[in-house]
């Protein structure tokens, strides 16, 4: 009964903003973006640095000496996991200083920051709990789904796999593909089969080398306590154009997965957290990307793409929109901006702004205020000029993490090193020229080195927060308004 | 040079530093040389310039400060309301008597009585339209600073023409709107594109409004030192002071009536109040100060100077106020700068009363 359906799935929205727009002037700001783009570093430093007192001068309830302090509060949604700050914290700053572990699910925190109001008729004391939710960005790359049917998803997801990035990755599950037949009656050992083949495809896209992004379903890659279950044994099928599916077949079974998927993972992700967000920053690992070739660049576009289009769900749906609190900023951050040298950033800025440009330009309808930065919420390298014979080369120095290369060196993760990463293209239109993916060192004009984290200083209170890159940028853009 | 094959990715590891106090040095030859300063502290810098702040709260107190709920305002609007009702009653009462003298007499009255009403409609919808036009101009301001500071192109493009629209009924500035016009479709970075358009939009109206302070500022220390009574110069010198700040506000594109020229004037004490110990750290100053010069030389032409000072104080306040872009291209200008023979004056009589 999709039509209940979709009466429930409403109702509950606008009973939750309700529920928010009652329960106080909280604000909650969304961390997304796609795995390793430093989802989990970025929380950790955001609430390190406003907890601890970190130098924070562009946030300007900070500059103009307004601030109080920032504590963490009690987690408030009881159904969402905690966001393991502390944990993560002592993973940076502990003896062996390595980045945390990444998030595999959505988990939650809330922080409430103290400080003055300097304008309005409520001038004095004042207060912002901010509510913010980690969650992975190969989530958002569901929500599309849900204005799609199966027939659809197959057809896409099908004819995506025979693109020349990815044919060489997706042709075993192509092999299973062509084995099945949708419209054999329906056989559970078939379908295990054919999801598994589905779900390695998608896998070895996200394997490092080829850096490529995600189609849906994204649960597929991180399926937690769902897996196995029917809901996500499923996989598309070939089907044929214009053909009903038959009552009792193999693409009837699929198609009922498809929607069972859409029902208990999709919808409650949108309805219970997504749909009550009012800020959004979603990080982009464009390095990574550029390390493996314009290819991965071009892919890397496409996903920005998809995931803005999430934005877009629900935006004609009727009654739900006059009460749903919408995502009124939305910040597109180039993260680990600390891997490269200054005079690179301005770049990087605009490698960024070309590859969310299509997806900025779908914004544009929906009234949110949009930026671009790049940044690094923890930084580990210093800046330096080598000098190498003639050449004059704007570097960075840091620890390289073990086994990175980069001009035939290999690091054991130890020893400092100066790196000269390259020159990044004056024209942002250049990173997507040519077909390369997974270059190996020394066959791009660029290599970007990953760094362990830098030392942190021991404070009276625990350590201190490490220097950043325009984190109080983006942390003005996103929440300064309310602390104004 | 731009033929050439880029450089490559390359890496030099640091050998183990002998000494932790000593230079690192690298192994395979190179040099290396740690970055002296901190290019991200600069960036926050120029992203949050206090001058500017200053500027756009002092904006927010007078021009563009919004409607809130106060006591005072309340009991403003409720006692206006009240004197317009006895002015309304007054009125009525006019005209009656006037009718029940003669129906001529009560027409003209009547007549009067609506011209009058017109006059004020008038007035009032004038007084609105100029101060919503400072509000505008003050909000351009702040829009364009805040532009500048993210080097948001896209930002910076509407901003820019949006300022050369505020100008594009005078002449004089045909040529630069024509090439900030032309630049809007290039290539150009935000910053660059507002940063010219200060340059060749603004500099202009600059010079004159700077001219219009040096002048005000003579005629108000000339008239000081000369004027026979202390109480004809505190006239003298708050008229000019209105003048100056109207003057202004005019040149940079406002056309304050009463009640817009009270709001500017509002920002301009606000802007001066908390620049003003920053102006009195202006080094001749406060070196002539010091040394008691002061007591001195003639009593009446220290007043004047202090005066004419005072006024060129102000006018620059007004200028930070009333100009729709921020300083950045150009140095905010200084007393030095804006009136150099006020602070000769204080150095000449010095001199002349240490050779006397």
């Amino acid at each position: 009964m999709p039509f209940f359906d979709d009466l429930w799935f409403e109702t509950r929205i606008i009973a939750r903003s309700l529920g928010d727009a009652l329960g106080g002037r909280g604000l909650r700001l969304g961390v997304t973006g796609l795995s390793r783009a430093g989802k989990t570093v970025f929380v950790t430093s955001l609430v390190h640095n406003l907890v601890a007192g970190g130098r924070l001068p562009v946030l300007r309830v900070v500059a103009e000496g307004r601030m109080g302090r920032a504590i963490l509060k009690p987690q408030p949604d009881d159904a969402v996991p905690r966001f393991s700050y502390e944990e993560h914290l002592a993973a940076l700053t502990g003896e062996d200083r390595h980045w945390p572990e990444s998030t595999r699910r959505i988990s939650e925190l809330r922080l409430t920051i103290e400080f003055e109001r300097a304008n309005g008729w409520s001038s004095g004391k004042s207060s912002l709990t901010v509510d913010i939710v980690d969650y992975p960005g190969e989530w958002l790359l569901d929500l599309p789904l849900l204005g799609k049917d199966y027939a659809q998803f197959a057809r896409e997801t099908v004819a995506a796999s025979a693109a020349p990035g990815r044919a060489a990755l997706a042709g075993q599950w192509r092999d299973t593909l062509a084995a099945d037949d949708p419209d054999a009656e329906a056989d559970e050992e078939r379908a295990r089969i054919s999801a598994r083949a589905f779900a390695d495809y998608l896998r070895a896209s996200r394997a490092d080398r080829y850096a490529l992004s995600t189609l849906p379903p994204g649960r597929f890659l991180m399926p937690g306590d769902l897996d196995g279950s029917p809901a996500l044994t499923f996989a598309p099928l070939r089907l044929k154009d214009g053909a009903p599916i038959r009552p009792g077949s193999q693409a009837a079974l699929m198609a009922r997965r498809y929607e069972a998927y859409k029902a208990h993972v999709v919808r409650p992700f949108f309805a219970d957290h997504f749909a009550r967000l009012d800020r959004q920053v979603v990080l982009v690992d464009a390095l990574a990307a550029l390390n493996s070739g314009p290819e991965a660049v071009r892919d890397l576009e496409r996903a920005l793409g998809d995931v803005l289009s999430a934005f877009r769900v629900g935006a004609r749906s009727s009654l739900a929109t006059l009460f749903r609190p919408r995502i009124d900023r939305i910040l597109f951050a180039a993260t680990k901006a600390d891997h490269l040298h200054h005079t690179s950033h301005d770049r990087l800025e605009a490698i960024l702004r070309l590859l969310a440009g299509r997806a900025i330009g779908r914004a544009e309808g929906l009234g949110a205020e949009i930026d671009v930065v790049a940044l690094a919420a923890v930084r580990a390298t210093r800046e330096a000029e080598v000098k190498h014979g003639r050449e004059t080369l704007p570097a960075i120095v840091g620890v390289p993490m073990a086994g990175e290369t980069v001009g035939g060196e290999t690091f054991d993760g130890e020893a400092e090193a100066a790196i000269f990463p390259g020159e990044l293209p004056a024209d942002p239109k250049r990173a997507l020229d040519g077909e390369a993916l997974a270059l190996g060192d020394g066959e791009a004009d660029w290599r970007f080195v990953k760094f362990r984290p830098p030392v942190y200083a021991k404070g009276e209170f625990g350590p201190v927060p490490a220097p950043q890159i325009r984190l109080d940028r983006a942390l003005q853009f996103l929440i300064g308004d309310r602390l104004a | 040079m731009s033929d050439a094959a880029p450089p490559r990715p390359r890496a030099f590891r640091l050998a183990p530093a002998t000494d932790p106090a000593g230079a690192p040095r690298l192994e395979g030859g190179a040099s290396i040389a740690p970055e002296t300063f901190d290019p991200f502290a600069k960036e926050a810098e120029a992203a949050l310039d206090p001058d500017e702040a200053r500027v756009e709260r002092a904006q927010a107190q007078g021009m563009a400060s919004k409607r809130r709920f106060s006591l005072a305002a309340v009991f403003w609007t409720a006692s206006g309301l009240l004197v317009s009702l006895a002015a309304g009653l007054w009125i009525d009462r006019i005209v009656e008597d006037l009718f029940s003298r003669s129906r001529a007499l009560g027409a003209v009255g009547l007549a009067l009585a609506a011209i009058a009403l017109a006059a004020l409609a008038g007035l009032v919808a004038r007084e609105a339209r100029a101060v919503l036009r400072q509000r505008g101009i003050a909000r351009l301001h702040a829009g364009l600073a805040a532009a500048r500071a993210a080097d948001d192109g896209r930002a910076a493009r509407v901003l820019v023409a949006e300022l050369a629209g505020l100008y594009a009924h005078r002449p004089e500035t045909a040529s630069a709107r024509a090439e900030l016009a032309r630049l809007q479709g290039e290539i150009v970075d935000g910053r660059d594109l507002i940063d010219l358009a200060e340059r060749t939009l603004v500099a202009p109206l600059d010079r004159r409004a700077r001219a219009e302070i040096a002048a005000a500022a003579r005629r108000v220390s000339a008239f000081t030192t000369l004027a026979p009574r202390a109480a004809l110069d505190v006239i003298f010198v708050a008229a000019q002071a209105i003048r100056l700040v109207r003057r202004i506000a005019e040149i940079y594109g406002g056309r304050p009536g009463a009640l817009g020229l009270l709001r500017i004037g509002r920002s301009a004490l606000a802007h001066l109040a908390v620049t003003g110990g920053v102006a009195a750290g202006d080094t001749i100053l406060q070196q002539v100060l010091g040394h008691g010069i002061a007591a001195r030389i003639s009593a009446k032409l220290g007043e004047g100077v202090l005066n004419g000072l005072l006024t060129t104080r102000l006018g620059l306040s007004a200028m930070a106020v009333c100009r729709p872009a921020p300083y950045a291209a150009i140095a905010p200008p200084g007393v030095t700068d804006v009136a150099p023979f006020l602070l000769k004056g204080w150095k000449a009589a010095g001199e002349q009363k240490d050779v006397g």
